[in-house]
């Protein structure tokens, strides 16, 4: 303090100096979802990483809400939690309530709500919800931090998102591709998609890679498979 | 309206409202009460997103979402053609290309979204709750002035918070068509012709030199159709499919969803094909 | 909003087997304002040698010229056409000499060894560092998603037709998720005996 006096004079006669209020870190980590006729597959890297430096190689970012609904979030991890467990109460709450599991299609307008209740200090987050509808067919909503989203049929979030996205358009969406029609999602193809997708993003992103954990959903339940990804 | 009355149903809303005891997660007001949003003990101007979104590096953090668009409206003796895009992008990423820009608040009525996507969805949201409220008390619906009016003032309450929306709701009541354009700001205020969105001066281009008031519907919702289009082409954060409605007595009718790639090739053999 | 993605633009290099393949997109802006959809942003240099500068377009005719106008010299003096590798040492150098005030372009250089005919490609940043991979390089203002799309795609000894196709989806769709580049794409493809060129039918917004 003394030193500091020293060097720049009284505190008095310095400028006034403004405290940037810095309350966000980037934990990184990237989420795909691709949705079938009747599953849905979500999938997140499991690094976890602040700048250069790993938290952990072993992170899953997806979590379970429903039987029928997953939700994958990357971004600020300290949100992510937080999020993740007021939406946790509010299912529980529903469940007690109602004795029935709130459906795909409520959750994902809950977590809408709940994302722009936080409109004027947002969770930093990158969401995918993937999950069965009330017909039985697999479905995927994309979230923006604030919380507008959109049903799509697969989608991909967070930090690699702008290596993955245009090749799922380009694999699944069939874009810019004269006379092919874009293939039907099978579970085998979505497996291989997701993996090349990650493969890729982890090649060139250093805060996505370490390993992929896939989730499946299904009328009959979930499943689970982990795959390794470079760890450099 | 007696019953209410006992009740203690309270007409007027406001963010300031008593969220009462039964609230148990405060995290989340905003499923009492839509008019409650959270707050950070931080002045006005610090809410604003990107005053203090960045992250430990300095990194300054996206968060805006769809900010590019285009987004059309206009009056005419046949009704009201709403026209607009489909481009959502964080910066010069496009988010989708494919975001229902129109949204139906009930068969009379529609909005339209320009500015924070979030911001217009959860608002209009809101606007579609209260006018099904109006119709049930009143057993009648609600004007498109009177609507607009609610709109206005829900973001009004918000001002300077840093909401970002530009929208236009249209629709059909007992005056005939109505068209408002409705910001952030609080503006409100009725027209003929409206466009809204970084496009809107290419559209206003091609709005302004096709528009009259004895248009036949086709031809309203080509001119429509046609200025979004352009929009798309010049402006890059538009783009994506075209989407136009019309508006008549009997409510509003989805007439096109095109994709400005397929428009423009049309457009560009027509072109060869009326020079030849 | 950075400089270098002030008029937009992205430029894609790719090797194959004894061929090598190089594209750009067409677009030539002012911010979010389109000007024209013709900009070509890739040039021949040689018979089989060509860069492609994206970037601020100002700074990309004026590296062009200045280019052009020191291989001219070169090939004057050697009496000997340009290795692509000469070529990318020339490159450096004019862009170095800019160290503290540089042009805004990031070169790519693609192209055939004029006698060997060993297939080359390397990418340069604003100030001239060299990088030489085996696969593909990328530069513009969506680099990011052609990564994406170019690590996928991308295989090891693609004949021409092969080339081509991959190059095409993977810069078409890269682009097709950036707001600032598009409006039309130019692929040269690049072979021992022959330059193809294609326009390709893209998005227009």
């Amino acid at each position: 303090m003394a030193l500091e006096m020293m060097m720049s004079g009284p505190d008095y006669m310095r400028d006034p100096r403004k405290h940037q209020f810095s309350p966000y870190a980037n934990n990184g980590g990237t989420s795909v979802a691709i949705a079938g006729d009747d599953f849905v597959m979500i999938a997140s890297d499991t690094r976890l990483s602040r700048g250069f430096n790993i938290f952990s190689r072993e992170q899953d970012k997806v979590f379970p809400l429903t039987p029928k609904t997953m939700m994958a979030s990357s971004g600020c991890w300290a949100d992510v939690l937080t999020l993740n467990k007021v939406l946790q109460a509010r299912l529980t709450m529903y469940s007690h309530e109602h004795h029935d599991m709130m459906s795909t299609t409520a959750v994902a307008q809950l977590l809408s709500t709940m994302l722009y209740w936080r409109r004027f200090f947002p969770y930093y987050v990158s969401n995918i919800l993937a999950g069965i509808d009330e017909e039985g067919k697999g479905v995927v909503y994309h979230y923006d931090p604030v919380g507008h989203m959109e049903k799509l049929t697969f989608s991909a979030t967070g930090e690699s998102v702008s290596q993955i996205q245009p090749l799922l358009d380009n694999q699944i969406g069939g874009l810019n591709m004269l006379g092919v029609k874009p293939p039907t999602m099978t579970k085998d193809l979505a497996r291989q998609l997701i993996h090349d997708a990650f493969v890729s993003a982890a090649e060139r992103d250093i805060n996505t890679g370490d390993g992929i954990i896939i989730h499946t959903i299904t009328k009959d339940g979930k499943t689970e498979e982990t795959v390794k990804l470079r760890r450099d | 309206m007696a019953l209410e009355a006992i009740n203690g149903v309270s007409r007027y809303h406001s963010k300031l409202d008593d969220l009462g005891e039964e609230m148990v997660i405060p995290e989340i007001g905003n499923l009492k009460n839509q008019y409650q949003l959270c707050t950070p003990d931080l002045p006005k101007s610090e809410c604003q997103i990107g005053e203090f979104l960045i992250d430990e590096t300095g990194r300054k953090i996206k968060l805006n979402y769809a900010h590019g668009t285009t987004t059309l409206g206009f009056k005419f003796n046949g009704g009201v053609v709403m026209a607009v895009d489909s481009r959502a992008t964080s910066g010069q990423y496009i988010g989708s290309g494919n975001v229902k820009k129109i949204i139906e608040i009930n068969p009379y009525l529609l909005g339209t979204m320009a500015g924070g996507a979030a911001d217009c969805t959860y608002w209009e949201r809101v606007l579609a709750k209260q006018c099904r409220i109006y119709e049930l008390r009143n057993r009648e619906r609600i004007s498109v002035a009177a609507a607009s009016k609610l709109l206005a003032n829900m973001v009004y309450q918000y001002k300077g918070y840093g909401l970002s929306m530009g929208v236009m709701i249209a629709g059909w009541d007992k005056k005939g068509p109505g068209l408002y354009y409705v910001d952030n700001n609080g503006n409100r205020m009725p027209g003929n012709v409206f466009s809204v969105g970084s496009g809107s001066i290419y559209a206003y281009g091609v709005l302004d030199s096709g528009y009259r008031s004895d248009m036949s519907d086709t031809e309203a919702q080509e001119l429509g159709r046609r200025a979004i289009y352009h929009a798309t082409h010049r402006d890059a954060y538009s783009g994506g499919v075209v989407r136009v409605y019309h508006i008549k007595e009997d409510g509003w009718t989805k007439i096109t969803e095109e994709d400005s790639k397929d428009l423009h090739y049309k457009y560009a053999e027509e072109k060869t094909k009326r020079s030849q | 909003m950075s400089i270098l993605n002030y008029n937009g633009g992205c430029v894609v290099a790719m090797k194959g087997k004894n061929c090598v393949a190089i594209a750009c997109d067409l677009r030539f802006g002012v911010q979010s304002q389109t000007i024209t959809t013709d900009f070509e942003r890739v040039f021949e240099l040689g018979p089989q040698l060509y860069i492609g500068l994206p970037g601020l377009a100002t700074d990309t005719q004026t590296v062009y010229q200045r280019l052009q106008f020191r291989i001219k010299m070169y090939e004057m003096r050697e009496g000997r056409r340009m290795k692509p590798q000469t070529l990318m040492a020339m490159a450096q150098n004019l862009l170095y000499e800019r160290r503290f005030g540089p042009y805004f372009v990031e070169p790519v250089i693609a192209g055939l060894h004029p006698s060997t005919k060993e297939p080359y490609i390397c990418a340069l940043d604003l100030i001239g560092c060299p990088c030489e991979p085996a696969d593909f390089v990328v530069s513009g203002t969506c680099s990011e998603s052609l990564y994406g799309m170019c690590e996928t795609t991308w295989r090891e000894d693609m004949e021409p037709e092969d080339l081509f196709e991959c190059i095409s989806q993977s810069l078409v769709n890269a682009f097709d998720r950036d707001a600032l580049s598009g409006w039309g794409a130019v692929v040269h493809i690049i072979e021992h005996d022959k330059v193809t060129t294609r326009y390709l039918k893209c998005r227009q917004d």
